[in-house]
């Protein structure tokens, strides 16, 4: 079945709400998750995976739409480059969510000289919509051990082993560098700072293990970060300058990248020492036509420019659908209710009232189970949309003032989409969240493209085939600083060899030589909503810009 | 359907929608001032909003502001300090310094002319003016409280007339509360026994897909 | 055509300007107007309206309903301020007048006491225009002594204070009602009309406000009369005009002109003409509303009916004279960064909204913009008028707006792309 078949059949709105007691009876028991995951989980859709023909990981499957983009041709030419702009620095960050600061920090703090560009502002990014929290075993009755575990069997064992020992390992030390910076995690009820830290369970874990504050754990930590990188002396931003190419050189090693300034209309090249990959995820593909969670600029561009250049995927074809995006009104669908609500006891129940999945289970199986719930006809519809409910009434009954205190973000969204969720439980469907795997990393963030390190979303290997909860906010911070680290130490063979689009060249012949066609161009840098289109504001560029001008405005980006 | 008018382009679209999504109906080009699209955390989409028959222009966030009919919007640039108000980690951790630092980074704070601009600018409704004079009394603490859900949209730093810029001095204080004070115990407690070497992980030990 | 080179000096005339030396003022003609006011001050409101007085402060308001409107309330705290916070860019007629001529200023604003009834006068000045307050604070001490105050408070139905205040020295300080703040001893807020000043102004007393050079000549009406005051102007317009001339010409400097004199007799009479080698562009009009005046309009009769007529403002009288190859986008630019700067801060739409129209000008100047950003400013000009408590974001929107009436093809030859 295929999930984009959104079923017109459902129960009606005032049918469903009328059946919903709050006291129904507990979800059957899921023993083997696989034929649910097999049968209803958008990783297997009918649309179908299709195969790579060419790159390093040629012959793993990949869903259509991202096969697309990485299988295309890029966007420039050694044309449209010749005569631009050049800037020199030593390290090159591309992408400015929590992976891409962390990862300019550290290599600031190491010594090098940092230039981080980014798509759109700093800090917008999916890092900054995080709610829930970030995955840290500091609990007594945890352990590195069993947080180690839970990683691993969530992910369905297909996790890097050692990869996530580096994760939750690292943990503790994350957590510390993180308040080290100036952020704040909630404590306790009733305790000072010096007190325990407060702790919430995140589905397919076995103790409560997720640190947060409130429930906008992605914004604290974000606008610290970006404070940061902003305010260091050896860290320049540009803003509003996304990564369209990467520059190799004879070896093939990664030695910068050009970007396109949205704010000059024109290309820009920038030569590194080593780069840093940082640029999320692949939300905003709207893979199998689901909605997504995602900020506007989660477009795989840093999966595709990586993959042209040589790097090795892994897990390409799994991605993680939360399972609760709001699913009415059409405005809002998509938008994500974290799982918070569910960790503090809210319930999933269908049209009839009846709870069908433990909600704590890991997020492919919910998901699915609500995928299952919805194709089967028990799903919920208003105004055509089709979700399952968020008991959240039944929430604020068992706790009462638990929705205002703790679900801030929740309330809020419910508030933008006209329901009191202390009165009216909150539709919700699937929505395309998070790319479990990514461009293939050893435990320093190192790729198979000597220069070019990943950090964040856009790298794979830890989550395996599905990601727990908190775990995304704990392997930027980690990962982050392993990559930066590495990048600011990275001494290339041929330091002063030629930075251009030799690759390029390399894979058009591979593309030729595979069939594939040469007119789909990559990366996609804005989905179609933003209404961009590279070769018309290219022609808003002036060209009698002086040099002069063009560095004041470099300046200023 | 809704009409309005987004930075001079007209736009038409159906009753719920957001003024983000309105503006990219009307051709307007979403690669600035956007990012969240929606959650209203980001803080990229800053707008001047006039709604019909009203005299008054208020800010808003356009990803989480539905559209009304005859509404006039303008999108605002992100405007940053005037300066920056630099300081380093190690600014950080020191408890006994930090009013002093607070003093010496943001020397403007004290000079708050109490206009209640950045009230009135901030779409999230936060006391900002009250946060800015807790911290220009060394109330670090409370100031820090006043900012727990600003989203840097900068508003408010357009809007202080005395360049003040109360959200990045409310996110020092965040940042000097957390950095120097926070010393969870369970952490401490953790980061001793993994330094110390008596909790390790075995990464062959899991082999099984059920606990 | 001859030139009519002006001889008849009102404000600046030679004898005038005694500084602060009470007893070389009341030795000239100093002091009659006073006298003659003393004797009927109930005449003095519809003298006014006869002479056809108006603001020169830059709206050009009839004085007479002003005092009027004070005069009708019954409070008997009334107050008169007389607003010398001068600050803004191109106009320095304030500051001259209250250097040299102080007793003048205060003459005038002793009348329009009277002329109210009021209590309380406050000249009220800005302390960076150079020598001005302490000219103003030097007179107004030998005035306390004088038997001429006494006479004033026993026609006002009590002792009446005269006092010099330093205004808070910032260009919002000088909008009326910020005056009316800064004269309680608060920051020089704005407030939002109604009520006017004239019914509830300082301490919730009706207040006239008035400015320095409208006040200045006031006692020589009350001396002259109606008839010449009307007479002084030319093309129907009233009284005379204090002009400040600056930028690519050869004389800038003060001239007072009859009221109604062509544009291009003062800068090309009097200002001597352009700078050498420089061509006439436009002239910036000064004052809260700034606007333009181009080629096509330098036979504009400097007066405020015909001025408004050619969709301009004369203002406070300041002509700032710029030459072919300025760029009216820059110039824009600076003044909208002068009203941001300035904005109080209160209303968040003036003070965000004027940074924006200064943004989106500086990237059209830089040929960073696009159409798209020269419809938002257009969309601002159309969005931002009204939002703010006092006049100040209306300005900022005014000067954006002429200039954009006026040179669009400039703005639109800046934008990327073509
Ligand atoms: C709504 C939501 C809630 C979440 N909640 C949680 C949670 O509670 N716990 C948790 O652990 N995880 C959570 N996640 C996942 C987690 O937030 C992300 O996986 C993580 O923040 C990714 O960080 P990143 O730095 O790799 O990518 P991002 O934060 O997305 O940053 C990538 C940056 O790169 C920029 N970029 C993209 N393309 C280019 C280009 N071509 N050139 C230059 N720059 C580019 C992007 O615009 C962006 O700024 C959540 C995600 C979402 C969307
Ligand atoms: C922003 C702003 C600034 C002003 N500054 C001055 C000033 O410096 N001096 C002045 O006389 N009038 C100034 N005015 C005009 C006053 O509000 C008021 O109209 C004037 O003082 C009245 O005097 P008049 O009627 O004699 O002109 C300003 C107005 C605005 C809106
Ligand atoms: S405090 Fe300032 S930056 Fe924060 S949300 Fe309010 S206006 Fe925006
Ligand atoms: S805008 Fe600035 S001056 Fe005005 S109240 Fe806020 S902090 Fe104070
Ligand atoms: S787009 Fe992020 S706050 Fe509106």
């Amino acid at each position: 079945m295929n999930p984009t078949e959104i079923p017109a059949a459902g129960i009606p709105w005032s049918e469903a709400i009328a059946a919903l007691d709050g006291g129904s009876a507990p979800p059957p028991a899921i023993t083997d998750a696989q034929p649910l995951l097999r049968h209803w989980h958008p990783d297997h859709s009918a649309g179908g995976p299709r195969r790579l023909a060419v790159g390093a990981s040629a012959g793993q499957d990949c869903p259509a739409a991202l096969a697309d983009l990485l299988q295309a041709d890029a966007l420039i030419d050694d044309i449209d480059i010749a005569g631009c702009a050049t800037v020199s620095t030593e390290v090159l960050v591309i992408g400015g969510g929590g992976a891409g600061c962390i990862a300019a920090l550290t290599a600031a703090e190491a010594g090098a000289k940092v230039l981080l560009t980014t798509k759109l502002g700093l800090g917008d990014s999916n890092t900054v919509m995080a709610e829930g929290g970030i995955q840290c075993a500091v609990g007594a009755e945890d352990s590195l051990q069993t947080h180690f575990e839970d990683t691993l069997r969530g992910g369905q064992m297909a996790g890097d082993r050692a990869l996530v020992a580096a994760l939750v390992g690292d943990g503790p030390a994350s957590v510390r560098w993180l308040i080290e910076r100036g952020m704040t995690f909630d404590m306790e009820e009733g305790q000072g700072p010096s007190g325990r830290l407060r702790r919430k369970r995140a589905g397919g874990t076995r103790v409560p293990r997720i640190l947060s504050f409130r429930d906008v754990t992605g914004l604290e930590m974000m606008r610290v970060l970006r404070e940061a990188a902003g305010l260091h002396p050896r860290i320049t931003v540009w803003n509003r300058s996304p990564v369209v190419e990467l520059l190799s050189d004879e070896t093939g090693g990664c030695v910068g990248a050009v970007i396109y300034s949205l704010h000059l209309h024109r290309f820009v090249l920038i030569r590194a020492r080593s780069v840093v990959m940082a640029t999320g995820g692949a939300g905003r593909l709207h893979l199998n036509g689901f909605p997504t969670s995602n900020h506007l600029g989660a477009t795989a561009d840093g999966l595709v420019l990586a993959y042209r250049m040589g790097a090795r995927l892994r897990e390409p074809d799994s991605f993680q659908y939360h399972p609760t995006g709001i699913a009415w009104p059409p405005a809002l669908r998509g938008q994500l209710i974290s799982e918070a609500a569910r960790s503090l006891g809210a319930t999933l129940v269908n049209g009839h009232g009846h709870r069908f999945v433990d909600e704590l289970s890991p997020r492919d199986v919910v998901a699915a189970a609500i995928l299952r719930e919805c194709g089967e006809g028990r799903g919920v519809l208003r105004d055509g949309c089709v979700g399952v409910l968020l008991d959240t009434p039944a929430l604020e009954r068992a706790r009462p003032g638990i929705l205002k205190t703790t679900l801030v973000t929740l309330c809020h969204l419910a508030h933008k989409a006209g329901i009191d969720p202390a009165r009216e439980p909150v539709p919700v469907y699937p929505t395309l969240h998070y790319q479990n795997g990514g461009i293939a990393i050893g435990t320093d963030g190192g790729t198979e493209v000597p220069g070019l390190y990943c950090a964040g979303e856009v790298s794979g290997g830890i989550h395996g085939r599905n990601r727990l909860m908190g775990n995304a906010l704990l392997e930027l911070v980690g990962f982050g600083r392993r990559a930066g680290a590495a990048a600011a130490a990275f001494q290339p063979v041929r330091p002063s060899g030629r930075a251009n689009l030799g690759h390029v060249q390399e894979w058009r012949r591979a593309l030729v030589a595979a069939g594939l066609p040469l007119d789909v161009k990559a990366p996609v840098l804005f989905p179609p909503i933003a209404g961009f289109d590279l070769a018309a504001d290219r022609a808003l560029g002036r060209s009698d810009l002086s040099a002069r001008s063009l560095e004041a405005a470099l300046q200023v980006l | 359907m809704v009409n309005l008018t987004i930075d001079g382009r007209p736009a038409s679209v159906p009753e719920g929608t957001t003024i983000v999504l309105a503006a990219a109906t009307a051709g307007i080009a979403l690669t600035t001032n956007v990012g969240c699209m929606g959650q209203g955390v980001c803080g990229a989409c800053r707008a001047l909003v006039r709604r019909t028959g009203e005299p008054e222009v208020r800010t808003a966030l356009a990803c989480e502001t539905p559209v009304e009919d005859g509404m006039q919007v303008s999108f605002l640039d992100r405007v940053a300090p005037r300066r920056p108000h630099a300081y380093s980690e190690t600014d950080l951790v020191d408890g006994w310094t930090a009013y002093e630092r607070v003093l010496a980074v943001f020397p403007e704070a004290v000079r708050c002319r109490h206009c209640s601009g950045c009230d009135r600018a901030c779409p999230k409704g936060l006391e900002v003016q009250k946060g800015v004079n807790l911290a220009a009394s060394g109330d670090i603490a409370g100031a820090a409280a006043v900012f727990d859900l600003c989203v840097m949209c900068n508003l408010c730093v357009a809007a202080c007339p005395e360049h003040i810029a109360p959200n990045h001095l409310g996110l020092f204080a965040r940042r000097l509360a957390a950095a120097g004070t926070q010393r969870p115990a369970d952490l401490i407690r953790r980061l001793h026994e993994i330094t110390s070497g008596a909790m390790t992980i075995d990464a062959d030990a899991c082999t099984d897909k059920q606990p | 055509m001859a030139p009519e080179m002006t001889t008849n000096l009102v404000l600046t005339a030679p004898e005038h300007r005694v500084g602060a030396d009470l007893d070389a003022w009341l030795s000239g003609s100093g002091g009659l107007g006073l006298r003659l006011a003393l004797e009927t001050p109930s005449g003095l409101i519809s003298l006014m309206e006869a002479a056809g007085l108006r603001g020169l402060g830059g709206a050009g308001f009839p004085t007479f309903r002003k005092w009027a409107a004070a005069a009708a309330e019954p409070d008997p705290e009334k107050v008169v301020v007389c607003n010398g916070n001068e600050d803004e860019p191109g106009t320095f007629k304030d500051v001259f007048l209250l250097r040299e001529t102080p007793h003048q200023v205060i003459e005038g604003a002793l009348i329009a006491g009277l002329a109210i009834r009021a209590r309380r006068v406050v000249l009220y000045v800005n302390p960076h225009a150079r020598g001005a307050f302490d000219a103003v604070a030097k007179a107004v001490a030998q005035w306390q002594e004088h038997p001429l105050l006494a006479a004033v408070g026993a026609a006002v139905g009590g002792p009446l204070r005269l006092e010099a205040m330093r205004s808070p020295g910032l260009y919002i300080g000088g909008e009326e009602t910020a005056v009316v703040s800064a004269v309680e001893g608060g920051f020089p807020f704005p407030r939002r009309k109604p009520p006017f000043p004239a019914a509830s102004g300082v301490g919730g007393h009706p207040t006239v406000i008035n400015n320095v050079e409208t006040l200045a000549t006031v006692s020589h009406i009350v001396r002259h009369g109606a008839a010449w005051y009307r007479g002084l102007g030319r093309n129907g317009a009233a009284g005379t005009k204090l002009f400040s001339l600056s930028g690519d010409v050869q004389r800038p400097g003060l001239y007072e002109l009859p009221m109604g004199t062509p544009l291009s007799e003062l800068i090309f009479v009097h200002g001597g003409g352009m700078l050498l080698g420089k061509e006439f562009k436009a002239v910036f009009t000064g004052g809260p509303s700034n606007t333009l005046l181009t080629r096509d309009e330098l036979d504009v009769p400097m007066d405020f009916e015909s001025v408004r007529a050619r969709g301009s403002r004369l203002g406070t009288g300041a002509m700032i004279v710029v030459s072919e190859g300025t760029s009216i986008v820059r110039k824009v630019a600076e003044y909208v960064n002068f009203f941001a700067a300035g904005s109080c801060g209160q209303c968040p739409p003036c003070k965000t909204g004027s940074y924006q129209l200064a943004h989106l000008l500086q990237r059209i100047d830089t040929g960073l913009a696009t159409r798209a950003d020269l419809d938002a400013v257009e969309h601002l000009c159309d969005l931002l008028p009204g939002s703010g408590r006092c006049g100040l974001i209306d300005g900022a929107v005014t000067v954006v707006a002429s200039s954009l009436q006026r040179f669009r093809s400039e703005y639109e030859g800046q934008l990327a792309g073509g």
